[in-house]
């Protein structure tokens, strides 16, 4: 906090030259002034993100040698038409790629919503300490996936890890987590749905604090079970909040990257390479396909934004 | 009657729910505690077989091979400039932008706001050729400043400042107008103190966020000297022969700053969440 109150003290606009020069506040220095408030933000917004989608986009159309264009002409990036994209739709390994980036969504959206819902439910109601329990399953999801992916790369070890321990003392013979292709899939998504979860249940606790307790007070008067509860009240009422979870899930699934490169490498062979880890090492490790890249950039930016679009439409039916 | 009936419900509910909440407080425990108690082991007994679950003795070994053979005090101290320096960045400039849509009519607001919001729609991942070529051309690759800059203006972060300074109310900014307050000082002796508790949280959040930036540095950071706390443990982790008394010990430490900030403020994450901040 000290930090920012420094900041504060440093910026010109509140020295008392200014304060003197304000006394005769024009009108048109008054219309000016939201204008400048929103320049630092809109400036860095335009230079790093939006003039980039543009440039990206406009990059899938052209052969791109190298990233950087040098200055010499035989070098300058060549307009080909959607040349990349009809690449890219012959390409197998791309769809390999794809596929298995959807693969893992479908998996793991379905499974981090029911823990989530489930975590939720078993959480909702104020109990002693009920908020350090909360804290606890909330706090993964505050680290960085890179390192929630050395820590169960330590847990998964084949013949050191706890994970292998544990099940020799119930008698099941070491599971080769990470050494085996399939094995290595089901790993990521055990651990992206452990690290994921406890974000999606404070969605699902904000929405379960909506539904009327007298709606369960009437349910249980009429001793109705536990799971006619669930299935008639709770699900029904909870839609718009696992539309949520299930569309903020997607999208951060799709972007799956940074647990893989330290649980897996990608590896064994290419088994968990998904589609940020291709779109890298197509930009920046092989030749002359830097629009290539760009192209598959643009496929990834495609799926975001019909799942952006519909949580905006969800959450419009909402309000 | 039917009180009876609910109590000996909530009993049975209890006998069920006690024993679940019991296991998830060991899935969510046990990782990181085993993470602590293999970093504290002698680097010999970190392979015993079968695994001693608590370390004896004890030792900080690890954590002073950490810093003394692979730089990881300067990796921490990098880091903690870029999340420091990244962090304050966003908040200042929130919080301007923030007011400006939340107190100000003005031509052009509408569209000022959508397109702020439309970059939340833009993640890194899917801009980093042209991201990596404008880097470039400011002269911002292999600087820190670079990974500073780059994600320091954060739509949900001006979201989250404009619902906040929405629920001051007008009329304390009317009564400094007409006593002749220059707007700077509105800004900051008004909105920012009032708008503490957003702030707090907002830092909180924005630091955690750049602590945890991968691809970002990965990307932009050739020399080691500038690496971040991320960009060392991605290295030693994908090594063919992981020193694993060294890496875990380093991942206890990037844990840390993390940790000390959600605990203090734990209030602030949680609650901040649950009021629309999102996942970045």
């Amino acid at each position: 906090m000290s930090s920012i109150q420094s900041t504060i003290e440093a910026t010109p606009g509140i020295t008392p030259a200014s304060a003197g020069r304000s006394i005769g506040n024009t009108p048109w220095s008054k219309r000016l002034f939201p204008y400048l408030l929103l320049t630092p933000t809109v400036g860095l917004l335009a230079i790093f993100t939006l003039y980039p989608l543009v440039q990206g986009l406009w990059m899938s159309f052209f052969k791109r040698g190298i990233v950087v264009v040098e200055r010499a002409p035989a070098t300058w990036p060549k307009f080909v038409g959607i040349d990349n994209y009809i690449r890219l739709f012959n390409d197998p390994e791309f769809f390999n790629t794809l596929a298995k980036t959807v693969g893992f969504v479908v998996i793991a959206v379905p499974a981090v919503t029911a823990v989530s819902l489930g975590l939720a439910l078993l959480l909702k109601n104020r109990f002693y300490g009920v908020g350090a329990v909360r804290a606890v399953v909330f706090f993964p999801s505050m680290i960085s996936l890179l390192i929630t992916g050395v820590v169960w790369k330590w847990l998964f070890g084949l013949n050191s890890g706890l994970m292998n321990y544990l099940l020799s003392l119930l008698d099941i013979a070491p599971v080769p987590w990470l050494d085996n292709g399939t094995m290595a899939q089901i790993a990521v998504v055990i651990v992206w749905v452990w690290a994921s979860a406890g974000f999606y249940m404070m969605i699902f606790i904000a929405g379960l604090t909506t539904i009327s307790e007298d709606l369960y007070e009437a349910a249980r008067v009429d001793a109705a079970s536990n799971w006619r509860i669930f299935s008639r009240i709770t699900l029904p009422l909870l839609k718009p909040s696992i539309s949520l979870v299930v569309i903020l899930s997607s999208v951060e699934a799709f972007k799956v990257y940074e647990l893989v490169v330290s649980l897996t490498g990608g590896g064994p062979g290419r088994s968990t390479v998904y589609l940020i880890q291709t779109i890298y090492e197509t930009a920046f490790t092989k030749a002359n396909q830097a629009g290539v890249a760009a192209a598959q950039s643009a496929v990834l930016f495609l799926i975001l934004l019909v799942l952006t679009a519909i949580q905006l439409r969800i959450s419009k039916e909402k309000a | 009657m039917t009180t009876a009936l609910l109590s000996s419900r909530a009993a049975r509910d209890w006998a069920f729910r006690g024993p679940l909440i019991a296991l998830v407080l060991v899935l969510f425990l046990l990782p990181p505690l085993w993470l602590l108690a293999s970093a504290l082991k002698a680097p010999n007994d970190i392979f015993a077989w079968p695994p001693t679950l608590l370390p004896s003795p004890a030792t900080l070994v690890n954590f002073a091979t950490a810093f003394d053979q692979s730089g990881f005090g300067l990796f921490f101290q990098n880091s903690l400039f870029v999340s420091t320096i990244s962090a304050a960045i966003s908040v200042l400039i929130s919080l301007m932008a923030g007011y400006a849509l939340a107190k100000f009519r003005f031509r052009g607001e509408t569209f000022v706001f959508m397109l702020i919001m439309s970059a939340l729609m833009i993640p890194l991942q899917i801009i980093l050729i042209p991201i990596f070529i404008v880097l470039k051309e400011l002269g911002l690759l292999n600087s820190l400043w670079g990974v500073i800059l780059a994600p320091a203006a954060t739509p949900s972060g001006v979201f989250i400042m404009r619902q906040y300074i929405r629920s001051i109310p007008d009329s304390l900014l009317e009564a400094a107008r007409i006593d002749g307050t220059p707007e700077w000082r509105i800004l900051f002796r008004i909105i920012l103190p009032l708008s503490i508790p957003a702030i707090a949280a907002l830092a909180a959040f924005t630091f955690v966020w750049r602590w945890n930036d991968y691809l970002w540095p990965y990307l932009i950071i050739t020399d080691q000297s500038k690496w971040t706390v991320q960009l060392a443990l991605a290295n030693n982790v994908g090594q063919w022969d992981i020193n694993w008394p060294r890496l875990l010990a380093m991942s206890v430490l990037s844990v840390i700053p993390t940790l000390v900030l959600f605990v203090s403020l734990q209030r602030y994450f949680m609650n901040g969440l649950l009021s629309g901040a999102t996942k970045e």
